[in-house]
Parts: structure tokens; C-alpha cells; sequence
């Protein structure tokens, strides 16, 4: 107990309500939050992979018509499962095995099939809720009830920037519902950890920008000017020997914005892509135009040095209408994802990027009823569902966990969502015990008091 | 764990982590006992400094005395030119113009710093300033946050409410008791002499973030929740929510204690307003405010109900109408029957005569209906205004603790109360025929309450020197920072008592100690000892806020309007699911101050989001300062800061057509508070020249803009290269670091 006071005790000192940055200041590094802010550095382990693409479909796909082959709900589909109301619905197209893994993959996904010896399927992926409005910010933030930093702001505060020319973390056409900006949010950690975000999601990303970063890189003469003066006026600040931490940070922040003008449009910009890259993501086709554009800056992101990059990919809570929206949803997805890993994995960045991809929870095995009518759907599952990883520290082409015979709930080797967390910041190398923040008096995690990194699935 | 985890989803999750606390806990009610907070106020004597003709105030010495301790002295004073500024911005969030300069500077009197200091909380801008600081506290917004984002449109008269208090001077003992239990203390004025300030400023109880899709036991215990949470840490700077699932692990707190305050709060009922719809479960009423505010509504009610009860009629007659018209088109249909009979029967036809005559009757009927339906929609008297508030539930109960933090695990009853830890004598239990709210206000505004004036002179501070006497303002318990001037905190929070609990004289009494009047220049023995200025040696530079950088160019550019807009854009929305919302009408343009912006929650301003507006879900008394390029490309390239440089460049030329040299000197005074030096004006010279050859015969170069619309391309066509070229110089002061930090502005020139 002695121990425990004289650590609290160093806290008293070195933390205040804006924890480590205090401790900085401390330290003499008055320019507390310049982005450079770092979590403490009892949370580092040596990272598997430097960076992370996050690829949220927003809805709960079904997991039973995409990756969790289930022979017997095939063999039993129009009979009565656990609820004698809602008779069981087979997978509503095949499955076969794939590449030397023998991965299960439906014939809706023939491309991320072929991907099948890069992924790693989780099979028991499991939630607190099966309500979009709590499922998602769970997924985004790990708590629903309270407003938290999201999980790309916790890596950022935990990793720091690997490309200062670019935001940190990039959120690509994300939702305004259920949470909306609270999703890549940093809600207590500075602003600066926040997601730039770029567009909206259901609208088209031809367009869509960093704001006030137009399309074309070079400043006017007039931009240039007034700039040098800016610069001329802080360092003429910093010979008066003012605020020196505070304007060197700005000065360094003023000639970040003109690279950062003139980086990001070249980023941006898809026609630096040869035509087979951008036809093997399926820009210009239908129906793949519009994810594609989000997979392809996504791979540009990440190779420019961003360290978290979401996509959001809308509509896929098929509680009717499943056998004509569920591939329909695939065919937007498949193709530009299969590409993205294609792409990664030539340019050798699959080894250090880890690529996720999840909805907020799974469906059901069997009937959806709507409005007393059996309809052709199914309802939300947070017992049991799927989401598969590629890349950094992950073990390719394998499945693990398992959901009972006919998919309503994982039964082996459960991952629950906080499981899945933990196991993302260790990936990139961070504890997730450890990564914490002190606000109102106590110090937060991604992952509260729960999770367990899952290390079967690590390389 | 699995069964843990399900509770969570099911109801109430624990809030704070069982086992992290359980592991990290301390055991020691010694240590409990000890912690500084809880004890009482004490006046302490003024210690002994070895300089006594430093010190000019009773705070001077206690800050001495600390720098002597550690070997430190202070720096300089600061010049006028920058406390003129720094006086401006912390006061009432304001750059001073350059005619206020030049009066100062002109001014001989010994006391003119003193009377500028009375001059400014006189103001009615200081209360735009102070009320703003307030709200960040107590997370106002105008719209509920969480997954389903429903607008407030009735929250804007709390914002006016506690910029009128500040203005006012309430003593803030009774600022705090009217946000509890205006309502209560409202009892006993006659209905006919409402006093809307006290319903109003229980909107504190009802502006909180909440999820209205919540089934109800949850969103009461939710919101019961919120409200232990917001009260206890913006008045006693305790964190008092952990104890909703388990005893406190580091204050002497227990779930018992927290029970006792739910209960209090159980029985109230805050009124938010919205209205039944989609995924908004929970409507409230809401109370009408103004001149003759019952009867308005009651008169407005009266009439909704006759253009309800008109409407139908009228749909009635309707449906009555389109029937007897189907009737008569089916006969027409069907000409072929009568032809084949041959010849038509007389009776037949006298029949349809008459179904024609009917017919027309109905059509004339249903035409005064309508008329009348819309001459009483046009006639609908005014409504009154409406407002936040909140009032008793029917029946005040005490609650149950619930296990775990699980509204489905009950446990004892607690009857209503207050902390165990700070039991005061001469408080009274909660009222059994009322909630409580009135007997637990006074219980917080005690003066034998040693944490309320502690907490709030230790935010006064915080905004005067960028960091408080206890650094975690929010948090005075065990794992906040303890003070580092713990007698300077007691005979400020006793000063502030005496002096009847008057925020303006606790700012009066700081900002004329020697403290806060000195230069903000580093020195090296002090960056060496103290980095962070926690003895303050000097006044830390700091950066404005969002709110005082947006007033600052609106103020510079002349374009700022002082005047108060009546209610807020809130109120036009109506009620409605926020994401469904333009966010062009979320930011509306405005040149009102920007504590009459709307906050809506997730959507602030741009502004505001890059220079770190807190979350309106969370308590935030203290704000950081993050530097980042996306603040530098909003600077740049923002057409809103292409507004404020262009308003700003034609005032120039307005204003000082003789001569550039002119010109620039009022760009810093507007821009600084203070003349450009040799080199600036030659540089700042040169930029203009620059900028005017480069466009003399030639098309001007554009500023340029992400997603400029048409319309502004349009306008800037007609912008001459003079203009422009003033502009840029605007934005090159506007994008600078001066422009937005506090720091020593007096140096030769």
C-alpha cells in the first residue's frame, strides 16, 4: 500500500485534469498540445503494424450469407430454430472453401474469396447490444452511455502521427446518424486526436475534400505572401522571446498547413493511379464507383503515413428484402475490398497495415417478423457474429471461434467487442491497460475494465 | 464476467470500473479523513516575504511568500499596453480598440488601471464573457447529443439567464440555489407576478445530454445520473457518479450517499421540452415565459384546440364530399345501363338534379370550412415564449440502491440526503412533502460548505492566470491536484463569503494584485525551477478561446454587433432530429457574439471545434489549447476569414485614406493592440506593394477557397487589387500567433 500512495502521490505532482500534458508542461514542454502529445510510455509494446484501416459496415451485415458456413441451418432452413414463431432461413446463396486455407466464403464475395488466405475470420464476434444506436458508438468508442474518444483517437493519442504533412486520422464519408461525429470524436483528449473527416456517407466522394484544402496544391502569390508575412510576424514574436513554446508550435503548424495544401490534393488525386489499379477497384463501374474511391484513398492514406483511416459503407440492416439487398450490398464491397488487399500486399504494406472489417453486430439465423408477417430478413445479432482481419501481427487464412450449429451465438472461443479492441492497440503496439487518460478524476480506457488481447490470432 | 457484461447491456452500465477501483482503491479512512478539501475554511494570516514593498494586495504576499520559499523571484510588471489587453480579453473576452488604446495611454491618473477594471465589469460584454465560462461547467447545449440528437429550441433563456446573473453580480450563492430550486423558491410569488428568472434558471436540471429512445426506467436513471454527475462537479468539484455502482474508492463517498441524492433528484422532473415522434420517447412540458406568459398560452392552447376541432369538421366534410362525388362519377361511368333501358326516367333524373344540388351544397360547405379553418390559422394569437425548467414530481419518493448500478437489482431504501462526508449542522434534512432540491441548494451554498467557495474562486482564477490553484478544477477530491497555494485558496474562498459571494469583486480583488499584473516575458532561473509557472512567477502567456478569437476578428474587422439576438436559431428549427438538419443552418452566419451562437451538440461551429469548444456532453472547467495545421488552413482559406480580411480591408481604406504608413499602424492596433515595429511596417509595406504590382494590369489573383460557391466567385470579381491586397495583409496579421495569444506587447519600438 505504500508503494500504491507514492505512485499517487508522483499522479498529485505530475497530473492534472489534462493529465500527461500537464507532465509535459512540467517537464518544460510548455506546448502542451501541439499534436505531439503522447500517452504514457508504460503503454508502447513493439507494434506488429504501424497503422490501421477500418472498414465499418454500418447496419450488421449477415454473417450467415457472407463468412459463417453453417451446414446444418442449410439442411434445416424452413424449420422451426429456437423460436417456434420465426422458422430458420439457410444461407441464401453458396458457400465454398477457398485457397489453401479452405476458408468458407458465399459466392457473394467472389473477389474477397480469393483473398481468403489473407484473412483472419472471427467467428464468435460478440456485443452489448443489439441496438444500432448503442452498438455503434460501442463499436466506435467502447461505451454507449457516456461520451468517449473514439478507438482512432486512443491510437493516435497513444502512437502520435507518422506523416505530420496529413491529419493523423482520416474518417472517410461517415455517418450523421447515431452519434454521428461522436463516433470519430476525442471526445476528453484534445481536439487535435478528433478524425479529419472527409464527406458523407451515401453521398458520392468524387468531390468530397479536407475542408478548406481545395483540389489544386499550389498557393496563389497572394497565399504566398501572406503567409511569409504570418511567419515574418510570429518569429519577430519569438525574438521578443514571447509564449516560446506556444509560437514555435504555431510557426511549425502555419508552414504544415502550405505542405499540407500541397499534399493532400496529390493524395487525393485518383489519376495518379494507373487504369488497371483503378479498374481493379472498380472506379468508374457500377456498383462498386463510390467505395472503390474510399478504398483507393485509403491505401493512399496509409501509404502517406496516416495512422487510422475509417470507411463507412452504409445499408446493410436487412430486416426485408435480404435476397435482393444482401448482394447487392456485397457487390459495392467486394471488388474494391479484394483490391485494397491486393494493393497492400504487393506494395508490401499488408505486413505493417492491419485492415478490419465489421458492422456493429450480426443477424439472426432465422425469420425476420415485421408487422406480425414473416418477412425475407433477418433481425440483429449481438451473440454471435463475424469480423475478419488482414495484415500486420495477424495469423492469414484462418478462422477462429465458432458459433453454435445453426449461428445464433458464439459458443467457442467468444470474442467480445472489448476483446477485439484490446487486440487492436496491442497490435499496434499499445497496452490496452495501460493506454489511460486522466479526466474527472479518474483515468480512462478504450476498454474500461474489460477486454483480453486475443493472441491465437497473433503471428 | 459474462453475467457482468450483460447487466451492463441491459441497464445501467457501472460507471465507473468495478475492478480497476477495486485494484487501485485505497482502503485508509485515515487518508479519507485527511484529504485537504473536506476540511474547513480557514482565513489565514498574510505570511511573512523577505521584500514587504513588493506586495501591493493580501494576495501578493501569499504568492511571494511561496516564490521566496523555492528561491524564485517575480518577473517585471507587465506594461499598460498589455494589461490594457490582457484586462480586455479576460474581463469581457474583447480586444480593446484603438481609440480605447489611446484614451488609456493618454490617461495620467494614477488609478486608471482601477477604473478601467470597474469600467469593464460594469460592462454588459463581461457577462457575454463570464456567462460563457459558466456554461462550459454546466455543458449547455441546445439539443440532447447522444445517438438520437432531438434540438432544444426552448434552451437559449438559461444562456441569457446566466449572462444576466454574472452581469447583475447575483451572488453566487444564489445563482447556485436558483439553478437547483428556482422553481421552489418561485412558490411563494403570486402567479399573476411570475418571476421567469427563477424558472428559468432550473434549465441547468434540463439541458443535459440524454437519450430520448431510452426506455424510461433507464432514461430516468440516466438523467437522475447526469444530474448527480453535472451538480456535484461543477459546485463541489466532487465526482460523486462512481458511487452509483459501488462505494468511492478514493473519496470518502458511498452508494448510500449517492441513493440519498437520487432520490432528490428522482423527484424532479426536468422540462426539456420535445415533442412525441420517432425514437423521442420522453416529451416534456415546458413553461411560458414574458409579459402575460399564462395567459398567451393558455389563449394559444385554446385556439390550437378550435383549429383542431375546425380541421376536423372540415376533413370530415371532406371525406363526406369525395364520396358523394365518387357516387356521382360512377353513374357518369356507366351512361351505357341508361341508354340501354332506352328511354330515361323522369324520376331518374329529378334525382341526379338533386344529388347535383347536394353535391354543390357540399362543395360550398367545404369552401367556408376551409376559409374558416385558415381565417383562424391567421388569427392564431401570438404564443408566449417558452423555456427550459423544472419542477417537483407529484409525489417526492426516496430511492432504492440499486445493485451494481442495475435499476433491476434493488436494494434498501436511502432516504434523501446529502453527503455523509459534509455534514453540516445547521442544514436541514430534505423537505418530506417536497423533493429536496431547495434544502440540498442550501446545503451547497452553506458557508460552513468548505468546498463551494473553494471550487468556484479556483475557477475565477483558472480564467484569469490560464491555470487554477488546483489544477483539476473540476476535481477536488483524492486523485485531483492538490493546491499549490493552499492558504491563498482559503483566503480567497473566505474573501469571497465575506464579500457576500460577489464574483466581480473576487476578479476586482485579483486583477489589482501585483500577481496579475506582471509581464508574461520568461526569465531563465524561473523556466529552469518552474516550466509550468505553478508558483507563478509570471503571468503565463495563453491563447484566447474560439469565442474571444471569432469576437476578436469580428471586432477588428468592424463588423461586430454588441447586440444581443433575440432567443436563438434553435428555436426556428423547431423539434427535430438534429442529422436531418443543413449544417448550414446549424452555423448559421452571424456577427453576434459568439456566446450567441447556437450549440448544438456535435456540431459546433467550425471555429470552435479547431480551437477546442469543449463537448457539451461533459463538465469542462478548464480548456486546452491545441495548435494544429487544420486550424492554420481554416485561417487561410475559410470563407468566413475571407469575410472578416475583406471588412477589415475596406475599413482601412475608409477610414485612414491619407496615407498606407497610416494604414498599417491601425491594422495592429486592431489587429494587436499595439504599432507595428520598423521591420513590420516595412515588411507588412512591402506585402501591399507586392501584391499591387503583381496585379496592375493583370487579373487579381483570388484567395482561394475549398467549396466556394458561384455566388462568391461572382462577388469577388468586382473586389479591387486594392482591396485584396489589404486583405491579405488582414489575414496575414489574423494568421499569426500574436493575434490569438496573450503575451507582452510593450517594447520599443
Amino acid at each position: 500500500m505504500r508503494g500504491e500512495i507514492s505512485r499517487r502521490q508522483c499522479l498529485h505532482i505530475g497530473s492534472t485534469a489534462f493529465g500527461s500534458l500537464a507532465w509535459a508542461a512540467l517537464q518544460g514542454h510548455a506546448q502542451v498540445a501541439r499534436g505531439m502529445d503522447r500517452a504514457p510510455n508504460a503503454a508502447r509494446l513493439a507494434p506488429r503494424a504501424k497503422r490501421v484501416i477500418f472498414l465499418f459496415m454500418n447496419g450488421g451485415p449477415s454473417q450467415h450469407d457472407m463468412f459463417d458456413y453453417k451446414p446444418e441451418l442449410a439442411k434445416r432452413s424452413g424449420q422451426t430454430g429456437r423460436d417456434k414463431k420465426k422458422p430458420l432461413i439457410g444461407p441464401i446463396t453458396t458457400f465454398a472453401q477457398h485457397g489453401n486455407s479452405g476458408q468458407w466464403i458465399s459466392d457473394f464475395l467472389p473477389h474477397l474469396a480469393n483473398q481468403a488466405d489473407q484473412l483472419c475470420v472471427i467467428r464468435s464476434m460478440q456485443t452489448n447490444s443489439s441496438a444500432h444506436p448503442l452498438a455503434i458508438p460501442l463499436l466506435h468508442t467502447g461505451s454507449f452511455q457516456f461520451t468517449r474518444p473514439s478507438m482512432g483517437s486512443w491510437i493516435l493519442y497513444g502512437l502520435g502521427t507518422e506523416n505530420k504533412d496529413l491529419p493523423g486520422y482520416i474518417s472517410i464519408n461517415p455517418t450523421r446518424t447515431f452519434g454521428g461525429p461522436s463516433n470519430y470524436g476525442s471526445a476528453f483528449l484534445p481536439s487535435n486526436f478528433q478524425a479529419t473527416r472527409i464527406g458523407w456517407q451515401g453521398k458520392s466522394l468524387r468531390d468530397a475534400t479536407i475542408e478548406n484544402i481545395g483540389p489544386d496544391g499550389a498557393p496563389t502569390t497572394t497565399a504566398k505572401r501572406q503567409v511569409e508575412l504570418s511567419q515574418m510576424l510570429n518569429r519577430s514574436l519569438l525574438a521578443r522571446g514571447q509564449a516560446i513554446h506556444s509560437v514555435r508550435g504555431a510557426l511549425d503548424s502555419l508552414d504544415l498547413s502550405l505542405r499540407m495544401e500541397a499534399v493532400v490534393p496529390h493524395v487525393m488525386n485518383l489519376a495518379e493511379e494507373t487504369v488497371d489499379t483503378l479498374s481493379m477497384y472498380g472506379i468508374d463501374q457500377k456498383p462498386t464507383d463510390n467505395f472503390a474511391r474510399q478504398c483507393l484513398l485509403a491505401r493512399r492514406f496509409a501509404e502517406a503515413g496516416v495512422r487510422f483511416i475509417q470507411l463507412t459503407h452504409g445499408g446493410w440492416d436487412h430486416h426485408s428484402n435480404l435476397n435482393k439487398k444482401l448482394p447487392d450490398r456485397c457487390a459495392d464491397i467486394d471488388k474494391p475490398i479484394a483490391a485494397l488487399l491486393t494493393d497492400l500486399k504487393q506494395r508490401g504494406m499488408l505486413e505493417d497495415t492491419l485492415v478490419l472489417w465489421i458492422g456493429e453486430f450480426g443477424r439472426q439465423p432465422d425469420t425476420q417478423i415485421l408487422n406480425g408477417k414473416l418477412a425475407d430478413g433477418r433481425d440483429h445479432n449481438a451473440k454471435g457474429y463475424c469480423a475478419w482481419l488482414a495484415g500486420g501481427g495477424v495469423r492469414e487464412g484462418i478462422s477462429h471461434g465458432a458459433t453454435d450449429e445453426l449461428g445464433y451465438e458464439a459458443v467457442e472461443n467468444q470474442v467480445h467487442l472489448y476483446d477485439l479492441q484490446a487486440t487492436i492497440l496491442h497490435l499496434v503496439g499499445l497496452d490496452h491497460t495501460k493506454l489511460t487518460y486522466r479526466y474527472s478524476g479518474r483515468d480512462f480506457r478504450l476498454t474500461d475494465v474489460h477486454g483480453q488481447v486475443v493472441h491465437d490470432i497473433l503471428t | 464476467m459474462v453475467a457482468f457484461v450483460r447487466c451492463l447491456s441491459a441497464t445501467a452500465i457501472c460507471l465507473m470500473g468495478l475492478t480497476q477501483c477495486l485494484a487501485d482503491g485505497l482502503e485508509t479512512a485515515a487518508e479519507q479523513q485527511q484529504s485537504w478539501a473536506l476540511q474547513t475554511v480557514r482565513r489565514a494570516k498574510l505570511p511573512e516575504v523577505r521584500n514587504s514593498n513588493w506586495p501591493r494586495r493580501e494576495i501578493d504576499y501569499f504568492v511571494l511568500a511561496r516564490l521566496d520559499s523555492a528561491g524564485l523571484a517575480p518577473v517585471q510588471g507587465a506594461g499598460p499596453r498589455t494589461l490594457l489587453r490582457r484586462l480586455y480579453f479576460d474581463l469581457i473576452g474583447l480586444p480593446p480598440s484603438p481609440e480605447e488604446i489611446r484614451a488609456y495611454m493618454a490617461d495620467e491618473s494614477a488609478n486608471r488601471f482601477e477604473r478601467l477594471v470597474n469600467r469593464l465589469l460594469e460592462s454588459p460584454q463581461f457577462g457575454e464573457r463570464w456567462g460563457r465560462h459558466w456554461l462550459d461547467v454546466v455543458r449547455f447545449a441546445e439539443s440532447s447529443g447522444k445517438e438520437f440528437n432531438f434540438s432544444y429550441p426552448h434552451a437559449w433563456p438559461y444562456r441569457d439567464y446566466v449572462i444576466d446573473s454574472l452581469n447583475a453580480d447575483k451572488p453566487y450563492d444564489q445563482f447556485i440555489r436558483e439553478q437547483l430550486a428556482g422553481d421552489l423558491l418561485h412558490a411563494n410569488h403570486p402567479p399573476e407576478q411570475q418571476n421567469d428568472d427563477l424558472l428559468i434558471a432550473t434549465g441547468f436540471l434540463a439541458i443535459g445530454p440524454k437519450r430520448h429512445n431510452n426506455r424510461q426506467r433507464g432514461f430516468d436513471a440516466d438523467m437522475v445520473d447526469e444530474l448527480i454527475d453535472v451538480t456535484m462537479r461543477s459546485v463541489l468539484g466532487l465526482t460523486v457518479a462512481c458511487a452509483r455502482c459501488h462505494d468511492h474508492k478514493f473519496d470518502p463517498i458511498s452508494s448510500s450517499d449517492y441513493y440519498a441524492l437520487a432520490g432528490i433528484f428522482s423527484s424532479t422532473a426536468p422540462l426539456y421540452g420535445t415533442i412525441k415522434q420517432k425514437y423521442s420517447k420522453h416529451p416534456t412540458d415546458l413553461v411560458a415565459i414574458g409579459p402575460n406568459a399564462r395567459q398567451m398560452h393558455i389563449a394559444a392552447e385554446a385556439h390550437d384546440t378550435k383549429i383542431k376541432e375546425a380541421a376536423e369538421k372540415l376533413s370530415q366534410e371532406q371525406e363526406k364530399l369525395k364520396q358523394a362525388e365518387e357516387q356521382l362519377n360512377l353513374v357518369a361511368e356507366n351512361p351505357d345501363q341508361q341508354a340501354a333501358t332506352g328511354d330515361a326516367d323522369p324520376t331518374e333524373a329529378t334525382a341526379a338534379e338533386e344529388k347535383d344540388t347536394e353535391l354543390a351544397a357540399l362543395k360550398a360547405q367545404v369552401a367556408a370550412l376551409e376559409k374558416g379553418v385558415e381565417e383562424l390559422k391567421a388569427s392564431a394569437p401570438p404564443r408566449p415564449r417558452y423555456t427550459v425548467s423544472a419542477r417537483d414530481r407529484k409525489k417526492p419518493a426516496n430511492a432504492q440502491i440499486a445493485i451494481r448500478g442495475n435499476p433491476g437489482n434493488l436494494g434498501d431504501e436511502v432516504p434523501r440526503g446529502y453527503l455523509k462526508c459534509l455534514h453540516l449542522e445547521s442544514v436541514p434534512p430534505p423537505s418530506a412533502e417536497q423533493s429536496g432540491r431547495l434544502e440540498l441548494a442550501r446545503w451547497l451554498t452553506s458557508p460552513e460548505n468548505p468546498l463551494t467557495a473553494r471550487v468556484m474562486v479556483n475557477r475565477i482564477w483558472r480564467h484569469l492566470f490560464g491555470a487554477g490553484l488546483v489544477r483539476s478544477v473540476d476535481d477536488f477530491g483524492q486523485l485531483g491536484t492538490p493546491p499549490s497555494h493552499p492558504e491563498l485558496l482559503d483566503w480567497l474562498a473566505s474573501e469571497f463569503i465575506s464579500a457576500d459571494w460577489s464574483v466581480k469583486h473576487m476578479i476586482r480583488t485579483i486583477v489589482l494584485s501585483r500577481s496579475y499584473r506582471l509581464s508574461s516575458a520568461a526569465d531563465e532561473r524561473g523556466m529552469e525551477v518552474d516550466p509550468a509557472n505553478v508558483m507563478l512567477w509570471r503571468m503565463s502567456p495563453r491563447r484566447l478561446e474560439a469565442e474571444a478569437i471569432r469576437d476578436a476578428l469580428l471586432a477588428a474587422s468592424g463588423q461586430l454587433d454588441l447586440s444581443r439576438p433575440v432567443g436563438s436559431p434553435v428555436t426556428d428549427l423547431g423539434d427535430q432530429l438534429v442529422r436531418g438538419v443543413n449544417l448550414d443552418q446549424l452555423r448559421p452566419s452571424s456577427n453576434h457574439r459568439s456566446v450567441y451562437l447556437p450549440v448544438v451538440r456535435d456540431y459546433p461551429p467550425k471555429l470552435f471545434e479547431l480551437f477546442d469548444f469543449p463537448s457539451a456532453d461533459l463538465v469542462s472547467g478548464n480548456r486546452v489549447a491545441t495548435t494544429g495545421p487544420l486550424q492554420d488552413l481554416y485561417l487561410r482559406n475559410d470563407l468566413e476569414m475571407h469575410k472578416h480580411s475583406r471588412a477589415m480591408a475596406e475599413l482601412l481604406l475608409e477610414k485612414t485614406p491619407a496615407s498606407d504608413e497610416a494604414r498599417v499602424q491601425l491594422a495592429f492596433e486592431l489587429g494587436f493592440g499595439r504599432l507595428p515595429s520598423a521591420e513590420e511596417q516595412a515588411a507588412s509595406l512591402s506585402l501591399i506593394d507586392d501584391l499591387l504590382k503583381h496585379t496592375n494590369g493583370a487579373e487579381p489573383d483570388k484567395p482561394k477557397a475549398a467549396n466556394r460557391s458561384q455566388e462568391e466567385s461572382d462577388a469577388n470579381e468586382t473586389v479591387s487589387p486594392t482591396v485584396e491586397a489589404w486583405s491579405a495583409l488582414c489575414q496575414a496579421l489574423f494568421g499569426s500567433a500574436e493575434f490569438r495569444y496573450l503575451v507582452d506587447i510593450d517594447y520599443a519600438r
